[in-house]
């Protein structure tokens, strides 16, 4: 193995790090919100959003990928690996947010929303003062445990062409016909993108607790 | 706001209606539009799609992509009037991205067969990809294709080679042997590994990637002998996409009669192939 090829694995460790970080940006919000939708049970939409987490945790993410990137442009809409790469991603990703989000809101004491209402405060408040800030403490473990699986699907990215941490270590391999060293240097990177993770998930946790303490 | 239960039997409704129309528009849309010849004069570009993993034909070497088909592509640059985009991807999702329009062409060694002229038509081929088997120079039970029977094979899931092992397992029966097992994978790199590691007990491949594998690791494998007739690769294009195709065939007999093609055969083959034929319809 060549610095050429460590370099290039690197470069696959800036796709993996950049795709599944874009896709982890969106999918976040997007899941709370569709966890919203379904907890306010607001009529039409909910129904279609529990549709549509419950398609997107039956379909695998290679199905999903393969069907947008080939599917897509046969009805009018061009796609590029990806962009398609982020979409499948991200549709993925936020079906299992939404249902992380939705346990922490389920589990909600329903007594602390009644008191919120009836010393006055408006519906956007109650969430953002009272519920939120608990219900975002309760998921943080579950919502990180799906990023540091999102980090670890995002192989499956190859088959559309793009070329992230694994695919730039199978390249080297049937290069070299050499495949285990690109392989523990492809696993020595992924660590420390997980590890920065969990590092991350310890810090949130830290100052949320400091926020409530205060 | 608070939560009441769903009504169960809406999603699971909807559910149902919508992954038909899902299926429904994917299989009823129109098939896509492979690009004719006069299309992409006027937009300008051609779309390629090659392999990454596919030592000698397509790999990528420090970043750049490299081999026989790949310095071909060059060739064509050169050539054609209009711009050659070039997509690397996986052999698994190649294929199905010419015959769906996604790419035009696919200049990879892709194996004639029956089944893939269904939905794909085929250039002149590029080289000769009569099947070999390799297996471990350690292992002193194979010395002829009789030795082979019960024995433990490594193939590509999807490949030309793993359609026409029953070629091999009539040549077996003839001398009263049987196919053994047969283990599939996505790529051979995966498939010379497990044969390293005596998880199986040989594999096979064309001539071509096999004579390259051994040239790279002469201690570990040793080349057996055929087992199929004759077989060629060649680039595809999407079915019913004959103007593309007699344009891309002028260009392979223009490379072959200046004598590239076999300048570029001997530099990453070993080997000229001197009387490859023009068009060939497969039996298998």
């Amino acid at each position: 193995m060549s610095t050429a090829d460590i370099f290039a694995i690197l470069q696959g460790a800036v796709t993996t790090a950049s795709l599944s970080g874009v896709a982890i940006l969106l999918g976040l919000p997007l899941g709370l919100l569709l966890a919203l939708t379904r907890w306010a049970n607001i009529p039409i939409v909910a129904p279609l959003v529990t549709v549509y987490v419950s398609i997107l945790r039956a379909t695998p993410l290679v199905t999903l990928l393969l069907l947008l990137f080939f599917a897509l442009p046969n009805i009018g809409v061009p796609i590029g690996a990806i962009s398609a790469a982020v979409l499948a991603l991200t549709m993925n990703t936020s079906a299992f947010n939404c249902e992380v989000w939705r346990a922490g809101l389920m589990s909600f004491p329903k007594d602390q929303y009644e008191a919120a209402q009836s010393v006055g405060m408006q519906a956007g408040q109650r969430l953002r003062r009272i519920v939120l800030p608990q219900v975002a403490r309760a998921c943080l473990p579950g919502l990180v445990n799906e990023m540091s699986l999102l980090i670890k699907v995002t192989p499956v990215l190859a088959v559309v062409g793009v070329v992230d941490i694994t695919r730039a270590a199978v390249r080297i391999g049937a290069e070299t016909y050499e495949p285990l060293p690109p392989f523990f240097v492809a696993l020595a990177i992924y660590l420390p993108i997980v590890y920065a993770i969990v590092c991350l998930q310890r810090l949130t946790e830290r100052r949320l607790a400091r926020a409530e303490a205060e | 706001m608070t939560e009441r239960p769903m009504i169960a039997k809406w999603p699971s409704c909807l559910t149902f209606v919508l992954l038909t129309t899902l299926l429904a528009v994917a299989a009823a849309a129109p098939r896509a539009w492979a690009a004719s010849l006069q299309e992409i004069k006027q937009r300008g570009y051609l779309v390629v799609a090659t392999e990454d993993d596919f030592r000698p034909f397509e790999f990528v070497k420090d970043g750049k992509p490299t081999g026989f088909d790949n310095e071909l592509v060059e060739e064509l640059r050169k050539y054609a009037p209009f711009e050659i985009k070039q997509e690397i991807l996986p052999w698994t999702g190649l294929l199905a991205g010419v015959s769906t329009g996604k790419y035009d062409i696919a200049i990879t060694a892709a194996i004639i067969t029956k089944e893939r002229k269904q939905s794909l038509d085929f250039t002149s081929p590029i080289a000769d990809a009569t099947h070999y088997y390799v297996k471990r120079k350690s292992d002193n039970s194979i010395k002829a294709i009789k030795d082979l029977s019960g024995k433990t094979v490594g193939v590509q899931a999807g490949s030309a080679l793993l359609g026409r092992l029953p070629e091999l397992e009539t040549m077996l029966k003839g001398g009263g042997g049987k196919l053994g097992k047969v283990v599939e994978y996505t790529s051979y790199p995966e498939a010379y590994q497990d044969l390293a590691l005596g998880r199986t007990d040989y594999v096979v491949n064309t001539i071509i990637n096999l004579k390259t594998l051994v040239a790279e690791k002469p201690n570990v494998f040793e080349i057996g002998q055929p087992v199929s007739g004759k077989s060629f690769p060649a680039w595809a294009v999407k079915k019913g996409n004959g103007e593309l195709l007699a344009y891309m065939n002028e260009f392979i007999a223009k490379q072959k009669a200046s004598g590239k093609f076999a300048e570029l055969q001997k530099k990453w083959f070993g080997q000229e192939f001197s009387d490859l034929p023009i068009t060939f319809e497969p039996e298998f």
